[in-house]
C-alpha cells in the first residue's frame, strides 16, 4: 500500500507519497516532515524566535547562528553566482533565505527517504515537487503543469522519474518576482516551470528565470539538464528546445 | 538552418498575435515540421475600442456554454488590458489578448525575433491523469479581471 501524507508547513501544503512497500517508510516520512518542521522555525520571517529574525533584529552574529545557517548562506552565495544575481538571499539588505528553503527542504526530505531506504516516491511543496522511482501504477510519475486561468486543468504532462518540477509565478497572497537588478516586478510572465535532476536548483532558477524575464529561456536552454515551459500574459508558452522530450502526448479531448 | 526557418515562422507567429488575430495551436505544430509557412486560421479580432462592451456571440449547443466572451477593458499602471475568452463546452478553449500594454506588445515582438524562441503555441488545457500538479495559482489582477468578466458574461466566472 502507497503511504501519503499531506501536513500544512511553511504556509503550504507538503505532500510525501510514498509507493514503496517499505516498513521503515512511515518514520521516514515523520522525520522528513520534522526536518520541514526544523527548517521553517529556524528560517522563518514570520517567527519573531526564528533564528533568521534573530540575525536580522542584530541580536545574533551570522558566524554564531549554527551549521544549518552556515550551509544555507553558502548555498545561498552559490545560486547568486549561478544567476548572475537574478536570485538573492539579500534583495533588500536584509537575510531573506525563503526562495532557497522550500527546494532546500524538498531536497533534504528527499535525502531522509532514501537513507530510509525508499526508492519511488515524491515529495511536492506547494506545486515544486521532486520525483523518484516509478508511481504507484509502475509508470512515471505524472505532473501536470498547471493552466492558469482554468486551474482545474493542466496545459502539459511531464512523465518525471528522478525528476523535479518547479514552477514560478505571480501567487495569489500579492507576492511579487521583483527583478532584483531594476527593483521592479518581474511582469513577463504568467508562470515560469523548470524541469531538471534536482529540486533545489530547478526551484532557484525558475524564480530567477521569471525575473530575468524573456532572457530566461536562454538562461536555463543554457543549463544542462534542465527544460523549461514558459507562459506568456497572452498565453502563448515557449518552451526550451529538449523539453517536449519529457512530457506525454497531449490528450486534448 | 532549421533553426533560422523555426525563427522565421514563429515571428510571423508572433507578429500576428500581436495584431490582433487567432493563431491555432496547430501553425506552432508547423513551425517544428520546418515547414515554409505557417497556415493559421486567422481571423480579424475585434476592434479594441476603449468601451467596453460586451460582444458574445454565443452559439447553443448541447453540453455546456460555447461561444466568445470579451471581457472589460482593465487598465493597470503599464496600460490597458483586454481579453477575449473562447468557450467549448462549457470549459475555456481559448483566451486571446486584444489589448495589451504597448511597450509589453513591443517588447514581445522584439523578443519574437531576437530571442531563443524554439517553440510556441496558445495553451490549451487538457484534462489527463495527473499524479502532481505544478503551478503558480494566479495571474495579474488586471488580468484575472478581464479575464472574470468575460467569465462572468458566459455565465461561467
Amino acid at each position: 500500500m502507497p503511504l501519503r501524507q499531506v501536513r500544512e508547513v511553511m504556509g503550504m501544503p507538503v505532500t510525501i507519497h510514498v509507493a514503496d512497500d517499505n516498513p521503515a517508510a512511515s518514520e521516514g516520512v515523520d522525520e522528513a516532515f520534522a526536518d520541514f518542521v526544523l527548517l521553517d522555525r529556524t528560517f522563518s520571517p514570520f517567527l519573531a524566535d526564528s533564528l533568521l529574525s534573530r540575525i536580522n533584529r542584530g541580536e545574533l552574529a551570522v558566524s554564531e547562528s549554527g551549521a544549518l545557517v552556515q550551509q544555507a548562506l553558502d548555498l545561498c552565495r552559490h545560486y547568486e553566482r549561478a544567476t548572475r544575481g537574478y536570485f538573492s538571499a539579500w534583495p533588500h539588505g536584509r537575510l531573506e533565505p525563503s526562495g532557497l528553503v522550500k527546494g532546500w527542504a524538498i531536497d533534504r526530505a528527499c535525502s531522509i527517504l532514501d537513507r530510509r531506504g525508499c526508492r519511488h516516491y515524491f515529495v511536492d511543496a506547494g506545486g515544486d515537487v521532486q520525483t523518484r522511482g516509478s508511481s504507484d501504477t509502475g509508470g512515471p510519475w505524472r505532473v501536470g503543469i498547471r493552466h492558469p486561468v482554468d486551474r482545474g486543468d493542466v496545459v502539459r504532462v511531464i512523465l518525471a522519474a528522478d525528476l523535479a518540477v518547479a514552477t514560478s509565478g505571480t501567487y495569489e497572497k500579492g507576492a511579487h518576482i521583483v527583478n532584483p537588478h531594476t527593483g521592479k516586478p518581474a511582469e513577463d510572465w504568467l508562470s515560469f516551470t523548470v524541469v531538471g535532476p534536482d529540486i533545489l536548483t530547478a526551484d532557484i532558477c525558475a524564480t530567477a528565470a521569471f525575473a530575468m524575464g524573456d532572457e530566461g529561456l536562454g538562461f536555463i536552454e543554457a543549463m544542462p539538464g534542465f527544460e523549461a515551459y514558459a507562459i506568456e500574459r497572452n498565453l502563448v508558452a515557449r518552451w526550451t528546445a529538449g523539453f517536449d522530450a519529457f512530457c506525454a502526448a497531449p490528450d486534448r479531448s | 538552418m532549421k533553426r533560422a526557418t523555426i525563427a522565421v515562422v514563429a515571428t510571423v507567429a508572433g507578429v500576428a498575435w500581436i495584431l490582433g488575430f487567432k493563431v491555432t495551436p496547430h501553425s506552432t505544430g508547423l513551425a517544428s515540421a520546418g515547414s515554409p509557412q505557417p497556415s493559421p486560421t486567422a481571423e480579424p479580432a475585434s476592434p479594441a475600442t476603449g468601451s467596453p462592451g460586451p460582444s458574445p456571440t454565443p452559439t447553443p449547443k448541447a453540453g455546456g456554454v460555447n461561444g466568445t466572451f470579451t471581457g472589460s477593458d482593465v487598465p493597470n499602471r503599464f496600460g490597458d488590458v483586454q481579453i477575449k475568452v473562447v468557450i467549448s463546452n462549457g470549459h475555456i478553449a481559448d483566451v486571446q489578448a486584444l489589448q495589451l500594454p504597448t511597450d509589453r506588445a513591443q517588447s514581445a515582438y522584439i523578443s519574437q525575433v531576437a530571442g531563443p524562441i524554439l517553440r510556441s503555441e496558445v495553451i490549451q488545457a487538457q484534462s489527463a491523469r495527473i499524479d502532481i500538479v505544478s503551478g503558480a495559482t494566479y495571474t495579474s489582477e488586471s488580468y484575472a479581471q478581464s479575464v472574470q468578466s468575460a467569465l462572468q458574461q458566459a455565465h461561467l466566472g
